[in-house]
């Protein structure tokens, strides 16, 4: 099957083609060179004037896994509201915040994105977590497994087993959780937090073990990057949604500097202490320190105004967030000696002066944070607002206009504690491309997706230039999964599966027999239990493994 | 003879994986584990017998298939209940319930809906398994002992010394209206100790909850300053096991004595609930539908009601029944019986009913003949159970694809 794409403005940085006129050849899944004169495609498809861009790609979503479908299961007034009726090719699903899983496939791919990753996969509910992303149509996903609270790998830290048991174990556990990276949350803090210390910060030691944050996550970043996981550690730091977690966050980049890190929903870790309501923007302190780090990377985790659900491994967090959920509601779990997690129903509303400043915030960083190679378009889906919030973004970051006329509807006292008026600065579609596209595959690692070269798969989106970018983003013309169109004029024409991401770095398996023992004695569970086989993932349809190049030094 | 060791028990919810199975040729036996439901379910003779039937005539896979798919097609208000199967024959049930618009319901749901009517309303703080097992020096049972659902609870999850308790630390069991079985005495070591033995559940918490302020009777005063003085305090319930005095009620008034306790030391619930793979049943259908079980699907959407779509309520309204139990050998017959519609039948090969199904398809036990995802019930862990014997029996989730594939051919009757 030859399909020609011709004649789009195509959008892909990775190749350092910006808005250049070109065809675009796709041979059964993949993209091929053009083949020549001669060539008769199947399929031609005429794009002349239109934006064409690869599938994009969440890097931080939570689509799957335990506290989703308990988050589901809390939020039933808005499941009962919003029933979606099957229709066409489609199965029927509910809900708005906690879509179901059918729902999450469709309305992702509608908007033009063809992967988005698991970001908090507990080891004990990974094979879960996997069974429920195979029920995601459309998409690619994936999962970064947590660690950092796991009173294995506190013990062996504590024990003074030294970085290279620590990496075996991470090699061991990524691989048996058939995982992409590590995530670690709120390090060491949800472990005290079972041993009733309910706050731990960056240098405090914790209960039982006496270790630090700073000790697990220099030690966890070090870890990934020696063993070569393309992803760096994932970081959900200390403190988050803390006034004042501004010192914190920049801390924790200065503790993990010289080795590679991810700061997730940054977003939430970036608040001061200044005027009258003891609440301020950290953003500019926060932004400088990203943009003179270059091997750290961020998301956002912006908050857009809404009823949402706040889910968590972070469960102390969001005990404290409990205190002010919407609908007073809300879920804590311990779970399995490894992590927790905290659930919590959530409205932003723009006439709360701290909802409208975390907005704020948000928007200053995407802002100020000057290479979109380094910044993810993220909500924290669904803790910031539902994914299908990522078109009206869009338009705030591509569009100043627009902004400012938002800025003007908020509450009347948080404009004159954000620097956002001023910031002139739009997003151009070639910063939205790299941001939502090559960016996000490059630092997973997909080296065949998020962009339009040769080799790569068949992930490709193309979008009306549309003054009004929310509209544009929203309902792309032409989605291609794997070369096929699934989605016309914002309607789904196909259902289809996507992969499963993985790696599977090199380790000294020698650290099994300690692992062995431990599942026997202390988790009650047989470590061949534990393990997920390679034939159990999409049933053995779909599982991507992508390679790790160690950088430790082999002993 | 072959010998499997750490086979995964798929059936009460505990998720044991050290279950010894011997194979011959006349089938399997497991070594004896202590567990009356282990050990006789996981005896399976290597010729069942039973073939597919249409009408009580013996029947090819492929007739008995085309049959259901007729009975199913064109209902008004079908039901596909039991839904005792693995993760993969709950999502093809659920697949299928889409196509016909049927109601979705596990057999052993009633204790599960009074636990989520709580977790909807409320929330809830609670805990797992391992969690138990490392860290608690004080597990209070409330109502009965939990040992007659989940025989190797005891064993498995609390005899085991603590490891994450100072040293010298003792874990202490108490019994609040209920009483300890033999077999818990036994597993434990000793007698554990009861307070209010044989009184009532839902006035024993409340009593409980008083008494965190000091006020009541000695005993439970001295309970509730035990809580409150614990480093890890796990209270037990299985919900399914309360009788028709205990409600959800019970269950929030249970959920806010936690939350209570938790406030100032730790302290978190322990919910039992979780045979056959319910637990997995319903987070399929949470993630699936957005909805727990107890949905369903009429007219291409998508309703749930907790009490009026029990498959209990909704039986006797129906015009035709999929009754899904891939598990153990016997169903709720006479229920099933009562039927006023076609009842197509997916169960094991040796289930007996009272009134002859007009569709009977024998599937295999995930676990026993084929590998099969089950939940534990504590929700948390998902177990893969591999497959034991080669006995020919189909997957329920492959029959229910096959009756989907042939719903497009078959004309309704």
């Amino acid at each position: 099957m030859l399909i020609k794409l011709a004649g789009g403005r195509l959008f892909d940085p990775a190749n350092g083609r910006v808005d250049v006129t070109g065809d675009i050849w796709i041979r059964d899944g993949r993209i091929v060179a053009d083949p020549g004169p001669g060539a008769k495609p199947d399929e031609t498809h005429d794009l002349s004037g239109r934006i064409v861009m690869a599938g994009a790609t969440d890097i931080h979503s939570h689509i799957a896994g335990g506290k989703l479908n308990i988050a589901r299961m809390l939020m039933s007034e808005e499941h009962h509201a919003h029933v979606h009726p099957a229709h066409g090719l489609c199965g029927c699903g509910s809900g708005i915040a906690t879509p179901s899983t059918l729902t999450t496939g469709y309305r992702y791919a509608e908007m033009g994105f063809t992967a988005a990753f698991e970001p908090a996969m507990l080891g004990m509910n990974a094979r879960h977590t996997h069974l429920e992303m195979a029920d995601i149509p459309m998409l690619d996903t994936g999962g970064y497994l947590v660690l950092g609270n796991d009173d294995f790998l506190l013990d062996l830290m504590a024990s003074g087993a030294g970085q290279s048991a620590v990496n075996d174990y991470v090699g061991w556990m990524l691989e048996a959780t058939q995982s992409l990276g590590i995530k670690v949350v709120n390090p060491g803090g949800i472990n005290a937090f079972k041993f009733n210390q309910r706050k731990l910060d960056l240098d405090e030691q914790g209960p039982h073990y006496g270790l630090t944050p700073r000790d697990i996550v220099t030690t966890l970043a070090r870890a990934v990057h020696d063993l070569g996981v393309p992803h760096p550690l994932h970081v959900h730091g200390c403190n988050l949604g803390v006034p004042g977690n501004v010192a914190t966050t920049l801390e924790t980049i200065q503790a993990t500097s010289g080795l590679p890190i991810h700061m997730t929903h940054i977003q939430f870790h970036s608040y001061g202490t200044e005027g009258d309501r003891k609440f301020s923007s950290g953003a500019a302190a926060i932004a400088e320190a990203v943009n003179r780090s270059p091997l750290l990377s961020v998301d956002i985790g912006q908050v857009l105004f809404g009823q949402t659900v706040t889910a968590s491994a972070d469960v102390g967090t969001q005990r404290g967030t409990a205190a002010v959920g919407s609908p007073r509601k809300w879920v804590s779990m311990d779970i399995e000696c490894e992590a927790g997690c905290g659930v919590v129903p959530f409205k932003y509303r723009d006439k709360s002066y701290v909802n409208a400043l975390q907005w704020a915030i948000g928007l200053e960083l995407f802002l100020l944070l000057d290479d979109p190679w380094r910044v993810f378009l993220t909500t924290d889906h669904p803790n910031g607002a539902p994914f299908t919030f990522y078109p009206e973004l869009i338009r705030l970051l591509m569009d100043r206009d627009y902004r400012l006329s938002k800025l003007a509807e908020i509450h009347p006292d948080a404009p004159a504690h954000t620097t956002l008026g001023s910031i002139a600065r739009e997003y151009t579609l070639a910063d939205i491309a790299t941001m939502t596209r090559a960016a996000p595959a490059r630092i997973l690692g997909l080296e065949d997706r998020g962009h339009l070269g040769v080799g790569a798969i068949g992930d490709v989106v193309v979008y009306t230039d549309q003054p009004n970018r929310a509209a544009m983003f929203e309902k792309p013309d032409l989605v291609f999964k794997n070369g096929q169109v699934i989605v016309r004029a914002g309607e789904i024409v196909s259902v289809v599966q996507g992969f499963t991401h993985t790696v599977r770095p090199g380790y000294d398996n020698l650290i099994e027999r300690r692992l062995a023992k431990y599942f026997d004695e202390r988790m009650g569970v047989n470590i061949d239990t534990f393990r997920i086989k390679d034939d159990e993932i999409r049933n053995g349809q779909g599982l991507v493994r992508h390679a790790c190049n160690a950088r430790g030094d082999g002993c | 003879m072959a010998l499997t060791k750490n086979a995964v028990c798929p059936f009460c919810g505990l998720g044991c994986d050290d279950i010894a199975i011997e194979r011959t040729e006349t089938g399997i036996t497991p070594q004896p584990t202590g567990c009356p439901q282990a050990d006789s379910l996981f005896q399976r003779s290597a010729s069942p017998g039973s073939g597919p039937r249409v009408g009580g005539a013996p029947a090819s896979l492929e007739e008995a298939v085309a049959a259901a798919a007729r009975h199913l097609a064109g209902r008004r208000a079908p039901l596909i209940a039991g839904m005792q199967t693995d993760v993969a024959g709950v999502l093809a049930a659920l697949s299928l319930a889409d196509r016909i618009g049927a109601t979705v319901d596990h057999r052993h749901s009633e204790g599960l809906f009074r636990n989520l009517a709580v977790l909807q309303r409320l929330g809830w703080t609670v805990t797992t398994f391992a969690e138990v097992r490392n860290r608690a020096d004080l597990i209070l049972v409330v109502g009965p002992d939990p040992v007659a659902s989940y025989p190797r609870f005891w064993e498995r999850w609390v005899a085991p010394a603590p490891a994450l308790l100072p040293e010298g630390s003792r874990r202490q069991v108490v019994f609040l209206g209920g009483t300890p079985e033999p077999k818990t005495i036994d597993d434990l070591g000793g007698a554990p100790e009861t307070v209010a033995e044989g009184a009532g559940i839902n006035d024993s918490v409340t009593a409980l909850r008083l008494a965190l302020d000091g006020s009541g009777t000695e005993a439970f005063v001295d309970l509730g300053r035990r809580l409150l003085t614990a480093r890890y305090a796990v209270v037990v319930w299985a919900a399914g096991m309360f009788g028709g005095e205990a409600s959800d009620l019970t269950v929030e008034s249970i959920v806010r004595l936690v939350r209570t306790v938790d406030t100032t030391t730790r302290c978190s619930g322990l919910p039992l609930s979780g045979t056959d793979n319910l637990a997995g049943a319903n987070y399929a259908c949470v993630w699936r539908t957005g909805f727990p079980l107890r949905t369903s699907f009429a007219g291409g959407l998508l309703s749930h009601d907790p009490d009026a779509m029990s498959w209990a309520r909704r039986l006797p309204g129906s015009d035709a029944v999929l009754w899904i139990s891939s598990f153990r050998h016997e169903t709720p017959a006479a229920d099933i019986a009562r039927a006023k519609g076609p009842v197509v039948a997916l169960a094991t090969p040796e289930t007996t009913f009272d009134k002859e199904p007009d569709v009977f398809i024998p599937v295999g036990t995930p676990g026993i003949d084929h590998a099969g995802d089950v939940f534990r019930s504590d929700s948390v862990l998902a177990l893969h159970a591999r497959a034991l014997i080669d006995r020919g029996l189909p997957r329920a989730a492959d029959v229910l694809d096959r009756i989907g594939a042939s719903l497009t051919e078959a004309p309704a009757c």
